[in-house]
């Protein structure tokens, strides 16, 4: 049975990534599939000249009430959805509390200090030790090698959205993703986003058994 | 001899003007380029020690170490370094004549070596406009192309580089003074790797007092002709005092008061007229157009002179004495000068971990000042 | 088909803020859009150009903002409500014809849209529209919330055409940039006629010319408007407040800081002590409506963003008001409770308010927040780069090299555009001035006349496709003709590649994606008296080539044209032109004489560097397969085969 309310009003999602990972169409399908509901949902987005190789963030507002700020305030994400590791601690370090859970795509993408020798990237288990540490509840998933299984690395973020779906918390399920998608993309693409979601959804409940 | 890297190249050769533009940097890594007569470091290597400072003719050559290295003696500051006999030469009846400058010697000995397959490949300079550049030649009839003088000083090295990265070993070059040092260096494995074979067979160098900073002459003469109707140029032995250019239109001479504040600023601290680390060495027989001054120095030298001339390639006479004792004073007071001209910049045998661009024994020192 | 047209009236939709806006223009009935792409616009102009034909539109991507306000302004003056979106520095640009404009009037609605960048997230500065609308004296509104953005657009088109004069409504970033829900109004019917009258009395507003002479007597009728749009402003049903009848603090804010304001008072659960005064209707600001709102407390607090502007407006009035409402204690930004650089958010409003509160403002636990940044410090920064298979790398790699291998300290001008990240490292540093639109090419101008001083330096100017026709012309026929020693490079992508691929005069479409005649930029160049030469940037050897010999070439304008697609441009379809692989046994790391100079110097983000194997390799999910990377390893250990 799906859940119909809010653990938290507004409950408070990011999700962050790098320019180019999807991580803007993401928050749109994430935000279009509660605002179906009779949610209000507030965006908040950075995107243009930070697209580029640079770390992006997207703030979602979730209320039954009203719309809010598009910037969460410090320490408010209620969920931290990261399409690449580092920028999860990223984002932690100024929206996360001890209560913040995380769900953390495995795939880094170096940044170019790290490609030209001037930085390292932290080695993947120290982040999820770091990540676990900061959160109530941390899952990684690997969906960038997924969705490359599955014919395109960018479905990696819809993946995400389904495993977002799978961890609980929010009002969301398969039929709302379903009624975005088949609306907001061409016929021919949807059936490629819906295994990407439920590959998504495995990938959690896979963990949980 | 101090080998450091590209950041010390940098400081100490390019930024201090003291590059001359040789080539000798050029083609062992994508750094360094060279482009109408100026050489160029692109992005900054960060690599504590590398060839292009080791081959650099301008930093930190040792010459007690590499007279030892090259000649198996130590370096006594002799005005014409080491050699075994100094001789007269021309092309033989086997050269085309016209077709080389002077004498023609060096295109006859270049042309003895590839014929006789003791070099697969020579790099010499071409000009490609009034621009000197580096040439690759494989074929023989191809030399007499590069002959005569540039005047200006000429990225031959890069050739010679090249040429190793593509695996060659059995090279020849021809150049000046500044660049047989340099080919010194590259032949003596200064960063001691374990897999070196020289890949130097024969050397010729070439006398020189000074050589024109490029783009300087270019625009100098770019005021006075048309460049592209330039075909030659030479400067006559004294007392001539003129640069002569030869085109299409016929001959033009330049006063070389005129030249001289164009003279790459560097040559003034270059100690070596008669390429002393060359296997030969060639220059002009003052007095005596249309014949070179050559000064044997290895065995391998001595071998090729005696292969050009038996093959009628080269003909040969005695070098009258008083000839050597004229051009043994010019290489000594070139050297004089040279030293003064360091010890000015502090660029000669410096200490406290302050990089030098010569070093050689104190007591040389002075003897070469004492003249 | 877009939902800006299939949304029913009443029906409730996310949508972006430049949506709603989009769809404010669509409900009052708009003929003509034009504008000039610039983030965080750009999505209202290709909004409405999804829809331009059902909904009997004409949209442009025009030159410059200059002209795109000029466009507007004519289907006003013929009697069709008229749209012009820009971003802040389009009114710069625009503003010498704005001034002008306010001074003639208008005669159907105009709303001028101008989306500003406060803390500069994706401008080279953070300038304001809002001193604009002061400075030609046009009223000016700022939506609040994204329902406002929508309906707000509608109302200012209806104050255009009673006050008869172009209307400014402000957006900023987090408005333009971010969603929420919109409840739609009707779409009104699509007919329309237009005809421009111009022979009745001269001075008639409907029927005379539009001019702004005689002076005097039009810009005391331009004054009067605006007192007219002042006692709209005090009815008007978009400014709101919240709060007790008599606040201990008055909050009075606008625009994005509407959001901020309320959320940062409900941080601190302030809810019964503060009011909060939501204007809209920020210049002129509507004297009653304050002086009620003011007399109601002691204590003000102004919340916008980068510098005083409705803060110095508020204190102004407040103090003409003085004798009646007393003397005001005021916080701010003069007060430096607030920053005057950068963005506002809701932390940054809590704080002020915990200041003048004198409460603990504290959002992140201490242990936690030293734990967390000592973790995120691990994690190395992301500095902006070039996308992989971006022409613009291979291109800066060219103009970086030439120009140290010519070795006269030659440098680059830069300009506006994705190239503008050559200022970095990534763009190996290459640019050393950046300015506005068409800046480059008139600083280079410039430089090449100082040869007669002895600068013998090369001055190269760099510029986009776009850019070209927006500004940099007018700086190249200056260098022409003024005999300048420049070289241009026009890096010519296809398109209006930062803001999203939007059609210029370069391209054979315009915004409505209809077949249009191509101004083919060399050709320009050439008629104008450059000379000109054309290469693929992805060609390095060729490129660097003919850059060196332009640039030691008799001087004289040269230009050069880098003609590649954009790698993320919607044509390539993200499809590889090259399989790229990587030879381990041939990559010799940091031992080959190289030192690494793919991912040390190149550094593409599709070239990793695996330290652990001493070898670099590329990241299939990321490699864009140019192909340039293979040109550049001196090992030849990176080879590329052609996709079929």
């Amino acid at each position: 049975m799906q859940q119909t309310t809010l653990l938290s009003d507004p409950y408070n999602v990011i999700i962050t990534g790098v320019g180019g990972q999807g991580n803007v169409m993401a928050s749109r399908v994430l935000g279009n599939m509660l605002s179906e509901q009779g949610f209000e949902v507030t965006i908040g987005e950075t995107f243009g000249a930070s697209q580029r190789g640079g770390s992006v963030m997207s703030h979602l507002r979730i209320s039954r009430q009203t719309a809010w700020s598009p910037q969460i305030p410090k320490a408010k994400a209620h969920v931290v959805v990261a399409l690449e590791p580092i920028e999860a601690l990223r984002v932690l370090m100024v929206f996360g509390n001890p209560r913040t859970r995380v769900l953390c795509n495995t795939r880094p993408i170096q940044p170019v200090a790290v490609i030209c020798g001037d930085a390292a990237y932290p080695d993947g288990t120290e982040i999820r030790r770091a990540i676990g540490e900061l959160t109530s509840d941390a899952r990684f998933v690997d969906a960038t090698d997924a969705a490359v299984r599955l014919g395109n690395p960018i479905l990696g973020n819809i993946m995400m959205i389904g495993a977002l779906a799978a961890m609980g918390g929010l009002p969301i399920g398969r039929a709302d993703f379903k009624v975005v998608i088949s609306r907001t993309m061409d016929a021919d693409k949807v059936t490629a986003n819906l295994a990407a979601y439920d590959m998504g959804v495995d990938m959690i409940g896979a963990k949980e058994q | 001899m101090h080998v450091f890297g590209s950041n010390e190249l940098v400081e100490d050769v390019l930024k201090t003007d003291l590059c001359v533009g040789c080539g000798a940097c050029v083609n062992l890594c994508p750094y360094y380029k060279t482009w109408r007569g100026k050489t160029a470091r692109l992005f900054p290597c960060d690599l504590p020690r590398g060839r292009c400072h080791a081959y650099c003719p301008k930093a930190e050559v040792d010459l007690d170490e590499l007279s030892r290295k090259i000649w198996q003696t130590t370096y006594d500051g002799s005005p014409l370094g080491n050699h075994r006999k100094i001789i007269a030469a021309r092309a033989g009846e086997k050269m085309l004549p016209g077709a080389f400058q002077a004498g023609g010697t060096v295109s006859a000995l270049v042309t003895v070596a590839l014929r006789n397959g003791l070099i697969d490949a020579v790099a010499l300079t071409d000009r490609q406009g009034l621009t000197p550049v580096a040439r690759l030649i494989t074929d023989w009839r191809e030399v007499v192309n590069c002959a005569g003088t540039k005047l200006m000083a000429a990225p031959t090295l890069a050739a010679v580089n090249e040429a190793v990265g593509q695996g060659r070993r059995r090279l020849g070059v021809v150049g000046t003074a500044c660049q047989m040092t340099a080919v010194a260096q590259m032949r003596t494995n200064p960063l001691e790797e374990e897999d070196f074979s020289d890949p130097i067979a024969l050397a010729v160098g070439l006398f020189c007092n000074w050589s024109l900073d490029t783009r300087q002459f270019q625009q100098f003469l770019s005021a006075k002709i048309d460049l592209a109707a330039i075909r030659g140029m030479d400067v006559p032995p004294p007392p001539a005092d003129i640069l002569v250019l030869t085109t299409d239109t016929g001959t033009v001479e330049i006063p070389l008061s005129q030249i001289k504040p164009i003279i790459a600023q560097t040559c003034f601290t270059c100690p070596d007229m008669t390429a002393e680390f060359a296997d030969v060495s060639v220059g002009m027989f003052e007095g005596r157009p249309g014949w070179n001054t050559v000064i044997v120095r290895s065995d391998k030298g001595a071998e090729l002179i005696e292969k050009a001339r038996g093959e009628k390639y080269l003909e040969t006479e005695a070098m009258p004495e008083e000839n050597i004792a004229h051009l043994s004073r010019a290489a000594a007071e070139k050297k004089a000068r040279a030293l003064r001209m360091l010890m000015r910049r502090n660029l000669l045998n410096n200490k406290n971990g302050r990089h030098a661009a010569v070093r050689m024994p104190t007591e040389i020192v002075e003897r070469i000042l004492k003249g | 088909m877009s939902i800006l047209i299939e949304g029913k009236s009443g029906t409730r939709h996310l949508l972006m803020g430049n949506e709603a806006i989009a769809r404010g223009a669509l409900e009052a009935g708009v003929h003509v859009a034009a504008g000039y792409p610039g983030t965080p616009s750009s999505e209202i102009i290709e909004s409405l150009a999804k829809v331009c034909g059902p909904r009997n539109l004409y949209v442009e991507w025009s030159v410059n903002e200059k002209v795109a306000m000029e466009v507007a302004a004519a289907a006003s003056f013929a009697g069709l409500r008229s749209l012009c979106v820009m971003k802040q520095n389009g009114v710069n640009v625009a503003s010498d014809f704005l001034l002008h404009l306010a001074g003639s009037g208008t005669r159907a609605g105009m709303v001028i849209v101008p989306c500003d960048d406060p803390g500069a997230l994706s401008s080279a500065n953070e300038g304001e529209s809002r001193h604009f609308a002061r400075l030609v004296e046009i009223p000016l509104l700022e939506p609040g919330d994204f329902q406002q953005a929508k309906d707000m657009i509608k109302w200012a088109f209806a104050l255009s055409e009673q006050i008869r004069n172009p209307v400014m409504v402000r957006s900023v970033t987090r408005l333009s940039h971010a969603s929420g829900n919109v409840v739609f109004g009707d779409l009104p019917a699509v007919d329309a006629e237009a005809y421009f009258k111009h022979d009745g009395p001269a001075l008639d507003p409907l029927q005379g010319v539009m001019l702004s002479y005689p002076v005097a007597l039009k810009h005391r009728g331009q004054q009067e408007k605006l007192q007219q749009a002042v006692s709209l402003f005090e009815q008007s049903p978009f400014n709101t407040y919240e709060g007790p009848e008599n606040p201990e603090l008055l909050v009075i804010t606008s625009s994005a800081c509407c959001l901020y304001s309320t959320e940062a008072i409900h941080l601190l659960g302030l809810e019964e002590r503060v009011g909060l005064l939501k204007l809209t209707t920020t210049w002129p600001l509507p004297p009653q409506l304050m002086e009620n709102y003011l007399a109601r407390t002691d204590k003000i607090l102004v919340v916008e963003e980068v510098i005083r502007f409705l803060e110095n407006e508020v204190k102004v009035l407040a103090a003409e008001l003085a004798p009646r409402i007393g003397i005001k204690t005021f916080f701010g930004k003069k007060d430096g409770l607030l920053p005057t650089v950068g963005e506002l958010n809701p932390d940054l409003v809590a704080g002020a308010l915990a200041r003048i509160f004198k409460m603990d403002y504290e959002p992140v636990a201490a242990t936690y927040a030293a734990q967390a940044a000592e973790m995120a410090a691990k994690a190395p920064g992301r500095d902006l780069t070039f996308c992989p298979g971006c022409p613009h790398r291979a291109s800066f790699w060219t103009i970086h090299n030439v120009l140290e291998m010519d070795n006269r300290q030659g440098f680059v001008c830069g300009d506006i555009g994705c190239y503008s990240l050559a200022m970095l490292p990534s763009g190996f540093s290459t640019l050393k001035t950046l300015h506005a639109m068409g800046s480059g090419a008139g600083l280079a101008s410039g430089f090449g006349k100082l040869k007669a001083f002895g600068m013998d330096q090369p001055a190269v100017a760099v510029s986009g496709d776009s850019t070209f026709f927006h500004a940099v012309l007018p700086a190249l026929v200056n260098a022409v003709h003024q005999q300048s020693d420049i070289t241009l490079i026009v890096l010519d992508n296809s398109g209006t590649a930062m803001t999203g691929f939007q059609p210029h005069p370069g391209r054979p479409v315009d915004a409505a994606g209809n077949p249009a005649p191509q101004i083919d930029i060399a050709s320009v160049c050439e008629a104008i008296g450059a000379r000109v030469r054309t290469c693929d940037p992805f060609d390095l050897e060729r490129t660097e080539r003919t850059l060196l010999e332009m640039l030691a070439d008799t001087p004289g304008v040269k230009v050069l044209v880098l003609k590649q697609i954009c790698a993320l441009s919607p044509e390539k379809k993200a499809k590889k032109m090259f399989e790229m692989r990587l030879d381990e046994s041939i990559c010799l790391g940091e031992n080959c004489g190289c030192n690494r100079l793919c991912t040390r110097i190149f550094k593409c983000p599709g070239l990793n560097w695996d330290a652990a194997a001493g070898v670099a390799r590329i990241d299939e999910v990321i490699c864009a397969g140019c192909g340039v990377c293979a040109s550049i390893c001196p090992a030849g250990a990176i080879s590329k085969k052609e996709v079929a």
